[in-house]
């Protein structure tokens, strides 16, 4: 909308804008109103230096990241690619010759076979760590692990860890727990005192159940 | 954006593209640049078989608008190294269907579709990606790190950290931009096309590449405060 009381709509602006731009005539009614409303020529000059402001901020940035170095290798790098446009790709031809010969020879048969053997192999295999293990698992439980343990410490804990290696019930607990105790007793032990005063009982726990 | 709102916004350049001699015959033709004739004469040479030579004058159009080229590329994926690729792709496409190049149009308006047909294919594909991958920040951080190794190696670190939130803040209030809006903008406004032009570029009316840049600028200027 025109005219003197009123002024140039954004878009009328806007398009001022876009035709001094472009190098094109700005609409005379447009132009007119131009020269006359010093609110609306103000309003002009704030939208382009916006709208520059944008234009040399990006091309700032753009031009800081593509520098004239990177330019210069890219387009190497584009001439380099449309040199090779028109020749053939290289292929490596054995690989592709060998399986045909050997698919021709032997025929689609040769997969289901592979697989048939290594699923057999797989089974066998199976079935014999199976019964190794549980063949071996009571030997273990009762025989030379607990003897094993009971070397590699010393000789106060051996009853009670051969105790928890078996199947867990309160009494073994009590006797681990006692242990622990012992152990914090002892005179090499002082510092883990704190700790095993923030440590809750059994007994407390089973107070608190109870 | 999503790939359904980027369907939905963006231009179909390939119907644009099929319907350019339609269009060319409709509007008055510019004259002849010199790049454009210099694609005719490599359009020539290729269709002679001097691929030496084709190469070698080509290298001058690859030099003339590589700048512009990567200008947009970049503002249109603010991803320097996606941008890279964007540009060369669109250079080896260009010389790679010379032939099917008609002085309809000059030659910047023809490498410029190219361009913003690999960019938005581009773009579809990372919104793609970004839907089943957390995006990584990784790419943006290194180009702010070459920005500012090469831009304000002197500034100090205030007007630094200034510089850097604006560039935030103008990236982010153009990613608020829908697809349309965002292609004339960095068509017109980036790519220094007239609306005309860009109207050829996307296939779009060009009042309508007007109504899609006065909303583009608005937003802009109600997104940014009126001050750049």
């Amino acid at each position: 909308m025109i005219g003197r009381a009123r002024h140039l709509h954004d878009d009328r602006l806007f398009s001022c804008y876009v035709a001094e731009q472009s190098g094109e005539h700005v609409d005379s009614p447009a132009a007119e109103h131009l020269e006359a409303c010093a609110g609306c020529r103000a309003r002009l000059s704030d939208l382009a230096r916006f709208m520059d402001g944008l234009r040399t901020d990006a091309e700032t940035e753009s031009d800081a990241i593509f520098t004239p170095e990177e330019l210069r290798a890219q387009q190497q790098h584009i001439l380099r690619r449309i040199e090779h446009l028109g020749q053939p790709a290289r292929v490596l031809s054995f690989p592709a010759r060998l399986v045909r010969r050997h698919l021709t020879r032997v025929g689609a048969r040769i997969a289901p076979r592979w697989a048939a053997a290594a699923a057999a192999a797989g089974l066998v295999i199976g079935v014999g760590v199976g019964i190794l293990v549980n063949f071996n698992a009571p030997y273990r439980a009762e025989g030379p692990a607990p003897s094993v343990m009971a070397v590699a410490r010393p000789s106060r804990a051996e009853a009670p860890i051969i105790a928890v290696s078996g199947p867990g019930t309160a009494a073994d607990d009590d006797a681990f727990l006692s242990e622990i105790e012992a152990v914090l007793r002892g005179p090499h032990n002082q510092e883990l005192l704190l700790f095993d005063a923030l440590t809750p009982r059994e007994s407390e726990i089973l107070a608190g159940l109870r | 954006m999503s790939d359904s709102r980027t369907a939905r916004n963006e231009p179909s350049l390939e119907a644009a593209i099929a319907s350019d001699g339609a269009r060319s015959r409709q509007t008055d033709v510019p004259a002849i640049s010199d790049d454009t004739r210099l694609a005719v004469e490599i359009r020539g040479l290729v269709a002679a078989g001097d691929m030496a030579l084709a190469r070698d004058r080509f290298a001058g159009i690859v030099s003339a608008h590589q700048r512009r080229a990567v200008r947009i590329a970049y503002q249109y994926l603010r991803d320097a190294a996606e941008a890279d690729e964007a540009v060369q792709d669109a250079f080896v496409k260009a010389f790679l269907h010379i032939s099917s190049y008609r002085e309809a149009w000059p030659f910047e308006v023809w490498f410029t579709r190219i361009l913003i047909n690999g960019c938005l294919d581009r773009h579809k594909a990372r919104a793609r990606r970004e839907r089943w991958f957390v995006p990584s920040e990784e790419a943006s951080g290194l180009d702010q790190a070459r920005y500012a190794a090469v831009i304000a190696p002197d500034q100090n670190p205030e007007a630094r950290l200034l510089a850097r939130e604006r560039r935030t803040r103008l990236a982010k209030a153009i990613g608020h931009l829908d697809g349309r809006q965002r292609l004339v903008f960095t068509l017109c406004h980036y790519g220094d096309r007239t609306p005309r032009e860009v109207s050829a570029i996307t296939g779009l009316n060009e009042s309508t590449v007007r109504v899609h840049l006065f909303r583009a600028a608005r937003k802009l200027r109600g997104l940014l405060g009126g001050t750049s």
